[in-house]
């Protein structure tokens, strides 16, 4: 059998992917920090002020990223779940599920701070702006997922009526995406291209890059630590979780 | 005009709500495995309550 394959197949055993989780987590989260770490440096102290801004535009460097991670992590849950599904893999199932209180915190982040800088911007803390109505309906779609995912027993029932949620709220990813451009929009235009010219000075741009690397990093470890636990929880009574519990008592 | 209390401001949300999505799972995996361990001496007390009735 190839390699990966055996590796992906083994995944999905439940004591396989806890030590799997248990020794790549403090990984991510190292990573994560360093670039954060250097990402913050540029952003607070290298990083020339904007020159309409001020230095107001130094919470770019935590929104923009925090504002993408928010709909890549809803729609690798709808992933996820998509796959769990169609082929019942229950670590799958895990995995979504683990996926949403995540990307909450990030829209958490995305609003919070939206409406910090937009104070001193727009002149108030909230508009009922379509980009910011829509971020807000992404919160409540994540609350929605995490609620119906706690309210019923049954893991497995739960993780597949919260999963059809979140494929059924993909929807929303690109009205959020385009609501700059369908609707009059107070939220300022896409100014970050991946593709193609940022209307953003070069000079800017590094603090952003390792950010966002960041925070895929701290997604990374924070979906395997979110994981692990919800195996563990699942797994509760099988011998490997009570040794696991227990090694000191148990080893021979 | 200083925007320093709107970038702190913004700054210490990221952190707070980055040290909640940190500390959240730890805290879930300590209370699984501390769960798993009295399950543990649960059924060790009741496996060795029948002999004691015995007695």
């Amino acid at each position: 059998m190839n390699p990966l394959v055996r590796w992906f197949h083994q995944l999905g055993s439940p004591p396989y992917f806890d030590r799997f989780a248990a020794r790549w987590t403090p990984w991510c989260y190292l990573a994560a920090v360093a670039l954060m770490g250097a990402g913050l440096w540029q952003a607070l102290f290298v990083v020339p002020a904007d020159y309409q801004q001020g230095d107001s535009f130094r919470i770019l460097y935590i929104h923009v990223p925090s504002a993408w991670m928010s709909m890549f992590v809803f729609g690798l849950m709808a992933f996820y779940a998509a796959i769990a599904l169609v082929w019942r893999i229950k670590l799958c199932e895990i995995l979504a599920m683990a996926c949403a209180p995540i990307g909450a915190a990030f829209t958490v982040i995305t609003l919070a701070t939206g409406s910090i800088w937009g104070k001193p911007m727009w002149g108030t803390w909230w508009d009922w702006d379509p980009r910011l109505t829509t971020e807000l309906i992404l919160l409540f779609m994540y609350l929605g997922v995490m609620g119906l995912y706690g309210a019923i027993d049954d893991r497995r029932n739960a993780a597949r009526a919260a999963g059809l949620l979140s494929i059924v709220g993909v929807a929303l990813l690109p009205v959020i995406r385009y609501s700059v451009v369908w609707w009059n929009s107070l939220h300022q235009g896409q100014t970050i291209r991946v593709f193609g010219q940022s209307s953003m000075d070069d000079s800017m741009m590094l603090p952003l890059v390792l950010m966002v690397a960041a925070t895929k990093f701290w997604f990374a470890g924070s979906l395997l630590a979110r994981a692990r636990a919800d195996n563990l929880r699942r797994e509760a009574g099988k011998d490997w979780v009570l040794r696991l519990a227990a090694p000191a008592e148990r080893a021979p | 005009m200083s925007y320093f209390g709107y970038v702190a401001g913004a700054y210490a949300v990221f952190a707070a709500v980055l040290a909640w999505d940190f500390l959240s799972p730890r805290l879930q995996v300590r209370r699984e495995l501390r769960a798993a361990r009295l399950r543990a001496a649960r059924e060790t007390r009741r496996s060795a309550a029948p002999a004691e009735l015995e007695r």
